[in-house]
């Protein structure tokens, strides 16, 4: 099985070991993934589609028009998914929409059908749930997690037509299959705030240290996922909180990829752990977890 | 004082029928994340409802309420009980804030990185170092040229501001 794969900005330019522990898990599955040249931004659906809803359907699609392996394309970024849904959604709805985007990729010698097919690393993890399974080598006792799950993972499911948009089970399956714990927390569905915080960051803060606060108060000992700007939201702002407030906030933030990757084996060192700005070793040692 | 502008609500209309389905419910208001924590400030229904009734000053050039604080988590557009496309009206009005160059700068930074550069944040140095460290692969991203010409044939190049450019 291969697809083309989608990577982005924010991971391979700012995250890359996120990109690492992706990687080593599907080449682990079997599952092949083809670099592709020539890709643009996505571009963002909190950012250009703001600006300009042309230009993100134009972008979008020339990136599309790109993949050209059968079973589609996959990407480690629910932004990137959503965008990359929601031109394919938009193009195959309106035949005036496709043909003035057509228009505009004319310019640049490149047009698109609509009939790439999109998909999140995790749809395709959860497909592979039973092999998944199958190649956990060091069950991930002890580890007691707070799935967040994201908006654009789910929503808007008409669009994204995935998960259910308000109670999601998918990840948690994943977490669970790996021999972890997926705890229940208040706020689970909200947002992490990381789209206001170009407009307003005092309340982006606000928004993340209310689900901090209710993944503490779950007793949850870290957090997994799947979206990159959710993981630099969680990651980068639990120090800058613990200044401002008197919050203890000290949770290690995994990506969906990187809880797998440990599960089947793999060691920190080659997953890059080190770049953690919250070393996730503290949590290994407290739970007596050797990976 | 506001005026109502009768265009600009065909606009969105035009753009999203949508907007005529909703009976003011305040359903969205109720499940959205920054209507919870602004007091008020931000409230979706009331952009719906400044939106009916075709108050484009309110809306693009005072900014009351604020669209740019729309989080685009999209529950309100999955609790609307009249499938209103919320978050693509407010697209609509963020995109012709844009138009009048009435946009936070970290959007201005964000379209003029992609411009520049094709993606939203280039590779640097010490990201391709780091990358061959953990043995990834060097892929190339879109030529600029090409992305250029597209930004120039949607407006977008023509709208970001000239003393950033």
């Amino acid at each position: 099985m291969s697809f083309d794969l989608f990577l982005g900005c924010v991971i391979p330019a700012r995250l890359p070991y996120l990109e690492t522990s992706s990687r080593k898990v599907f080449e682990k599955l079997g599952i092949k993934l083809n670099d592709v040249d020539g890709f643009s931004c996505c571009p963002d659906p909190t950012g250009i589609e703001q600006l300009d809803h042309k230009t993100w359907l134009a972008l979008g699609a020339r990136n599309l028009s790109l993949c050209n392996t059968n079973n589609g394309v996959v990407s480690f970024c629910s932004g990137c998914v959503e965008t990359l849904k929601g031109v394919n959604y938009a193009i195959n709805k309106d035949s005036h929409t496709k043909e003035e985007v057509n228009q505009v990729l004319k310019k640049v010698g490149k047009s698109y059908g609509g009939k790439v097919e999109v998909k999140h690393f995790a749809e395709l993890l959860y497909e592979y749930l039973d092999k998944v399974k199958a190649y956990v080598e060091k069950p991930l006792d002890g580890f007691k997690v707070a799935v967040h799950y994201g908006c654009h993972y789910l929503r808007p499911s008409e669009i994204i037509n995935w998960d259910d948009p308000f109670e999601p089970k998918t990840i948690d399956e994943i977490v669970r299959a790996l021999g972890a714990e997926s705890l229940d927390y208040q706020m689970k569905m909200e947002c992490c705030g990381n789209p206001v915080e170009k407009t307003d960051k005092d309340l982006s803060l606000l928004m993340i240290d209310q689900k901090l606060n209710a993944i503490q108060k779950a007793g949850a000992n870290c957090v997994v996922v799947v979206c990159p700007a959710c993981y630099q939201q969680y990651e980068f702002n639990q120090r800058e909180l613990n200044k401002r407030n008197e919050s203890t906030y000290e949770f290690p933030i995994f990506y969906l990829s990187e809880l797998v990757a440990l599960a089947f084996g793999f060691k920190p060192e080659e997953l890059g752990f080190n770049f953690h700005r919250i070393k996730p070793s503290k949590l290994f040692e407290s739970i007596k977890f050797t990976p | 004082m506001s005026v109502i502008n009768f265009e600009f609500r065909n606009e969105v209309l035009k753009h999203n029928a949508s907007l005529s389905y909703c009976y003011q419910c305040s359903t969205c208001s109720g499940g959205c994340p920054v209507a919870l924590l602004t007091n008020g400030k931000y409230n979706p229904r009331k952009i719906i409802e400044e939106a009916i009734l075709g108050l484009k000053d309110k809306l693009v050039e005072k900014q009351e309420p604020n669209s740019w604080l729309c989080s685009t988590c999209q529950k309100c557009v999955e609790l609307c009980p009249q499938k209103v496309e919320l978050t693509e009206i407010f697209t609509l009005i963020k995109n012709l804030c844009f138009e009048k160059s009435k946009v936070p700068d970290g959007f201005i930074a964000q379209g003029q990185a992609v411009l520049e550069n094709g993606v939203a944040i280039p590779y640097s140095k010490a990201i391709l170092t780091r990358r061959e460290k953990l043995g990834l692969p060097t892929i190339k991203t879109a030529p600029v040229d090409e992305i250029k010409k597209i930004l120039i044939e949607t407006n977008f190049e023509k709208h970001l501001p000239k003393e950033s450019a």
